[in-house]
């Protein structure tokens, strides 16, 4: 059994904000890098997929993309336990759709049981990445699953938490891509021997092929303007209340 | 600029999003058509016929229930169809299964979580966050004739009002499905885990006295929300800190954060901003908390919870 | 970062008097141990807040003459030109960093018991002190009042000559200035004595004395108490003090307004667990409606929002603080650079005052391991040295507070990885239910700082609801592990009291509960009927008593002690904990020791009359009697697996911090993961490397000769 595990590393901005000359992204100095956080969840279920189900040989391996600094992130999958790592050589922040280019063939040459990604990342938060990846992988997907029962062949019977705390008990073929929602399980923690250990495992360097186009591309980034999207509320106390009441039933429906 | 919007349903009932994204599509020049992909769309047809709607494209299809693969069949079809410059489907759990898949498949320009939405010399311009919601940005699509973009959910307010739109139907071809559909369960309520609840009614300085706590503490109850608390009231020792939001306390990501008189403190920021759906009561228009809401009202917390009282 | 402009308002100068103060954050007269014998911690101390922003910073209170000596409680002293030569360094390290300094010219009457310079001291009337026993004052005739004056003004010009910028003619906590003004204190019939114009009479005359000596060289500082809550007797903000301000606010440069008497000064350094920040607010915004001049005063202000929502509203012109300066030095920096979560926050526990109550050691703190260590040991709260062996990785076992401060100040300290490992869900240990008792949720701030650090540090990594066992730690992987398992009350009786356990104490039992089961375990008290024994002192006991109190428990408290809580003398929340049980009905029982329990009775004995017993019926009994180490992990890692093994799985470094160690005070407990942090690069991390101590050392050819 082979699970390909997709993750990466996220940027996370601090309380100040300075924008690159030409305003299309965050200065870099002003980021931090850790692992994805839906990634850690997504590594301990193949994880414990393997536990469960693996025999000799059977392999968790890490896919990412980026420079060099994202085996950071990758390294960590390694400490969890995950077997070996892939990194493509890719610079500067792509769109996700862009990404699942990239990351195609690489997956695809693992000829994996599983692919897992998280759901999404918490810099882009696109929650597509995977599903794209699955589409041109050619494999079936379910996207946000909470709960994955398999015996290692023919389908899987996963679970996946719809809006307002309804799940939606999916049986899909194998193989598949799931995108692993947080909460599935409690990710392990690296013991300070494991991340030693990982910084002795594999990590594959490969040039991507030429990927296609991108999605979009960013015009401008800016910082929201004070309240911006808070839509304020008006009138009498009750009129104030009958909104927040629609506003809440609506989102927890 | 034709517009497609891909009407959302869960067992039987169309989800308020579907609405939303027809506010959304209109803000845009050109025709609106709403396509419903279900097993009997007729039934909902009505329901999406809402001013704005010009067309109202029905797509007959097996399951009764979402199921990505039918999904991504039917929306290929549609936009082969159609030929729509930008399709809009709600940033939704199931939007997440198929719509990166059309997008990738059919090379469409793509972006999800959109907020925002405009048109200039240069084509569409669509809004949204990066880094944790701390910064935005305008995205454009250049060198794509069709977008592919995933809506905020209450980014817009839902389209209201009957619509005269003509109804037709589209028929597609749906191969077997290899992701189905086989049951809905509900999830067990959450208990005083703050971190886990999808509803949190959180509370701070401004509940101002001890003896406050017990009348918040019962509309909780009532809305069915858990309670939580900003720093000041554990540090005056009237909540255990197991209820704290924030940097010190704990992080929270529930569906929909209703904030009770708290300032907003970057602390506290930092353990609730990647909420849902937050919603913000406080005296001080200048209180932070303003800066990450969705909704606010400056108002005093008492006066409003006591109207929430009896709406619940 | 720069601040918030909404704090611009701090950051603006002020002038007082003859003397411009750079900002609105002066720290106040407090004790520190040091006095002007130990000067070079003096000197260090106070010139670190000046480093951490503040624009003036206060001596403790610095007497005027032998005869007015606190022995056995350390103040500074401004006796001889030696003393002057000593506090002058404190004064010229001020001005280095842009700070005023400012001394607080004492002179304690009856309060000052003299047991050094074994002289009399002078007061208005001839009372008793209330807050020293067995001290009496020699009451003051003309020429008394002359001579005392005069030695106002000679320590006035001591002060000058050493450098100061600010001289108090201090009358708050009941010294003598402000003696005349009360009533309490003066029972004088001469024109010292009677109306305001006489009680304010000596007062004034001093201040006019000072100012005329001391010129246009230093500013003049009043600090008065302006309602010692003890009706007509005590000082009364509308018949005294807005008229004393009156009186004097032509010769007075800033106001320096507080509340309290001095036998119970804890309505002034008000604890957490009675008083929020801004307490005295009230009686600072009178003052200030009368003042033209600058009034400052304290509350234990730590959140700056706070701060200019006084100054705002017109209730102060600047900010002063004591504890919160001792908890954080760079208070003002922190709020100038906005790291504003970098503070670290006063938790309002006065065990710093207790220090100084007990009389003699020098300050401690429970937030920051740093005070009073800054020259001694040459720590610097907000710099640490890269540590030689940072390129080792860390286990700490255990997030209390000792384990959180450990992994915090190696994570600074640079070690390569640190993994905090604790077995709950959250850092915290102990500190997690203690905030649970009535009135310490203040205490949280322990855990909020140090968890707020933590996740800062990208070397520091916490990993919580993780039990390790010893061969985990074995084979964890790190070169240094460091254990701070923490401590616990023991549930068999064991006390200091006896040094024995109690028979038929067995907290295995429904009916016999310890602190930890209350708090932490959620174990349901049975009945109505408890009785609780305090063996220990401190909070813990009368804390549960409180709690089980407010929730309508019938509360017999039991102390083989004179009074419950001795400790809480210390910290100065003595009077409103005794008049808390005291309206909560809570029995009291002193002098008793339990000597059996057997199920719903217990049978205690008086400590002085052993033959001397009652019998106590209750529904469930709580012991407070002592902790003990969790120390089975550190054991087992040493004695069963041994340190040749540890060695040979690569760990170098073994030890252990905090309660573990043996049970301490939290400020000792995060202390003990300080000192080890900052040393764990010495040539023995186990033994405390020497601090200096500042003594005088004799040239023994001279001494003998």
């Amino acid at each position: 059994m082979k699970i390909v595990v997709c993750v990466k590393q996220v940027a996370a901005l601090g309380d100040e904000v300075e924008f690159t000359p030409d305003e299309r992204d965050v200065d870099p100095d002003y980021l931090d890098y850790a692992l994805n956080e839906w990634d850690a969840y997504a590594t301990e279920e193949a994880l414990r997929l393997r536990e469960r189900l693996g025999s000799d040989g059977d392999e968790v391996v890490v896919v990412s993309a980026g420079p060099e600094q994202v085996e950071e992130a990758m390294r960590r999958c390694l400490a969890m336990g995950a077997d070996r790592g892939v990194r493509l050589t890719l610079d500067g922040p792509t769109d996700p759709i862009a990404l699942a280019r990239a990351l195609a063939p690489t997956v695809e040459r693992e000829s994996p049981d599983l692919v897992f990604a998280g759901v999404q990342s918490s810099d882009s938060v696109q929650a597509a990445t995977g599903t794209a990846l699955a589409d041109l992988l050619g494999l079936p997907r379910v996207a946000v699953v909470t709960k994955i029962e398999w015996d290692g062949s023919g389908p899987a019977r996963v679970n996946r938490e719809l809006e307002g705390g309804l799940v939606d008990v999916v049986e899909v073929d194998t193989p598949a891509l799931l995108t692993i929602q947080t909460g599935i399980n409690e990710p392990r923690y690296a013991t300070l021997r494991a991340i030693k250990q990982a910084e002795q495992k594999e990590i594959e360097v490969i040039e991507p092929e030429a990927g296609g186009e991108p999605a979009y591309r960013i015009r401008r980034m800016f910082v929201p303007s004070r309240g911006e999207g808070a839509e304020m509320l008006d009138g009498s106390p009750a009129a104030v209340a009958q909104r927040i009441a629609e506003i809440v039933r609506e989102r927890l429906q | 600029m034709t517009t497609l919007v891909v009407a959302e349903h869960l067992q039987g009932r169309l989800r308020e999003i579907t609405l939303e994204l027809v506010s959304a599509a209109k803000e845009l020049d050109g025709p609106v058509a709403v396509a419903v992909i279900a097993r009997d769309p007729a039934s909902l047809t009505e329901m999406v016929n809402v001013e704005g709607v010009d067309e109202i494209v029905n797509v007959r299809v097996e399951p009764e229930e979402f199921e990505s693969d039918v999904y991504q069949q039917a929306l290929a079809a549609l936009i082969a169809d159609r030929q729509p410059e930008v399709t809009l489907l709600g940033f939704t759990i199931n939007s997440m299964g198929y719509g990166p898949a059309v997008a990738v498949r059919e090379g469409l320009g793509f972006a999800s979580d959109v907020y925002g939405l405009a048109q200039d010399e240069n084509g569409l311009v669509a809004t949204r966050s990066f880094y944790g919601a701390k910064v935005s940005a305008e995205i454009e699509f250049p060198g794509k004739r069709q977008v592919l973009l995933l809506v905020r959910p209450t980014a817009w307010p839902p389209a209201q009002g009957s619509g005269s739109a003509s109804v037709s139907e589209l028929a597609v071809e749906t191969a077997g499905s290899r992701a189905r559909h086989l049951d809905f369960e509900q999830v067990a309520a959450s208990d005083v885990d703050i971190t886990t609840a999808d509803f949190l009614l959180s509370i701070g300085r401004g509940v101002g006295e001890k003896e406050n706590l017990p009348q918040l503490e019962e509309l909780a109850g009532k809305m069915n929300a858990i309670l939580s608390v900003s720093r000041p009231l554990v540090d005056a020792g009237w909540m255990p800190n197991g209820r704290q939001v924030g940097q010190s306390g704990k992080t929270v990501k529930p569906k929909v954060y209703l904030a009770l008189g708290i300032s907003g403190a970057v602390q506290h920021l930092a353990g609730m901003k990647t909420s849902g759906t937050i919603i913000a009561v406080n005296t001080d228009p200048e209180a932070a908390i303003f800066n990450v809401a969705h909704y606010g009202s400056v108002a005093d917390l008492f006066d409003v919870a006591e109207e929430l009282d009896k709406l619940f | 970062m720069a601040r918030d402009p909404k704090y611009d308002i701090l950051f603006e100068p002020i002038q007082l008097g003859p003397k411009t103060m750079k900002n609105r954050f002066y720290q106040i007269p407090h004790c520190n141990g040091f006095g002007s014998e130990k000067p070079l911690n003096q000197a260090y101390f106070r010139a670190l807040k000046a480093e951490g922003g503040y624009g003036a910073c206060c001596t403790e209170y610095c007497s005027i003459s032998p005869e007015s000596d606190d022995s056995h409680r350390v103040s500074a002293r401004l006796w001889d030109d030696d003393d002057v030569k000593n506090l002058s360094v404190m004064c010229e390290m001020l001005h280095d960093h842009g700070a005023l300094a400012a001394a607080e010219l004492w002179y304690g009457g009856p309060h000052a018991p003299c047991m050094e310079s074994r002289c009399v001291p002078r007061g208005p009337s001839q009372i008793p002190s209330d807050f020293e026993h067995l001290t009496y004052a020699k009451e003051m005739d003309k020429d008394d009042i002359r001579e005392v004056q005069q030695l106002y003004v000679d320590a006035a010009l001591r002060a000058r000559e050493a450098g100061f910028d600010i001289v108090y003619v201090y009358g708050s906590h009941s010294y003598l200035p402000q003696q005349f003004l009360t009533p309490y204190y003066n029972k004088r019939t001469d024109e010292y004595g009677g109306s305001f114009e006489n009680r304010a009479r000596f007062w004034r005359e001093t201040i006019e004395q000072v100012r005329e000596a001391v010129g246009d060289d230093c500013a003049i500082a009043v600090r008065m108490s302006t309602d010692m809550f003890m009706g007509d007797a005590g000082t009364q903000l509308e018949r005294d003090c807005l008229p004393f301000v009156e009186l004097c606010d032509d010769i007075v440069d800033v106001w320096d307004i507080n509340v309290s008497g001095i036998s119970e000064w804890g309505e002034d350094a008000t604890p957490s667990r009675f008083y929020p920040s801004g307490r005295m607010l009230p009686w600072q915004e009178a003052v200030k409606k009368v003042s033209k001049k600058p009034v400052l005063g304290v509350g234990r202000f730590t959140n700056p929002d706070l701060m200019i929502d006084a100054i705002n509203s017109g209730k102060l012109d600047i900010i002063a603080t004591c504890r919160p300066s001792i908890s954080d030095p760079f208070l003002p920096k922190k709020i100038e650079e906005g790291r504003l979560d970098d503070i670290r926050e006063c938790i309002g526990c006065n065990v710093c005052i207790s220090r100084w109550e007990i009389g003699g050691p020098p300050i401690i703190c429970t937030q920051n391991a740093t005070a009073g260590e800054e020259y001694r040991r040459g720590w610097h709260p907000e710099k640490f040295d890269r540590a030689e062996n940072a390129d080792n990785d860390v286990l700490v076992v255990g997030a209390g507070p000792a384990g959180m401060e450990c992994a915090m100040v190696l994570g600074k300290r640079g070690m390569r990885r640190v993994h905090l490992v604790e077995a709950q869900d959250e850092m915290g240990g102990i500190m997690r239910w203690i905030p649970q008792l009535p009135g310490l949720g203040e205490w949280a701030r322990v855990v909020n700082y140090r968890k707020i650090q933590i996740d800062k540090l990208r070397n520091v990594e916490f990993i919580p609801s993780t039990t390790l066992s010893a061969d985990d730690v074995k084979t964890y992987g790190a070169e240094i592990v460091v254990i701070a398992t923490g401590g616990y009350w023991v549930g068999d009786g064991l006390n200091g009291a006896t040094h024995d356990t109690i028979p038929g104490a067995d907290a295995g039992k429904p009916n016999i509960l310890t602190p930890e089961q209350i708090m932490r375990d959620g174990k349901e008290v049975p009945g109505e009927k408890v009785l609780i024994l305090d063996n220990d002192g401190y909070y813990m006991g009368v804390s549960l008593a409180e709690k089980l109190a407010l929730e309508g428990k019938q509360v017999t408290l039991m102390t083989h002690l004179g009074q419950v809580a001795p400790y809480m003398h210390f910290t100065l929340e003595a009077p409103n904990q005794h008049r808390k049980l005291h309206q909560l009905k809570v029995e009291i029982v002193t002098s008793n020791m339990l000597e059996s329990i057997e199920d719903g009775k217990a049978t205690s004995y008086h400590v002085y009359d052993e033959q001397h017993k009652t019998e106590w019926e209750a529904d469930a009994f709580v012991l407070v009697t002592q902790r003990r180490s969790n120390e089975a992990l550190y054991r087992e890692l040493k004695d069963r697996i041994g340190k040749d093994a540890l060695a040979a799985e690569g760990v170098t470094g073994f030890y252990r911090i905090g309660d573990c160690e043996a049970p301490r005070l939290t400020a000792d407990c995060v202390f003990s993961g300080h000192r080890l942090a900052r040393e764990i690069d010495s040539d023995n991390p186990d033994v405390p490397k020497p601090f200096i101590r500042e003594r005088k050392v004799i040239e023994r050819e001279l001494a003998l000769a």
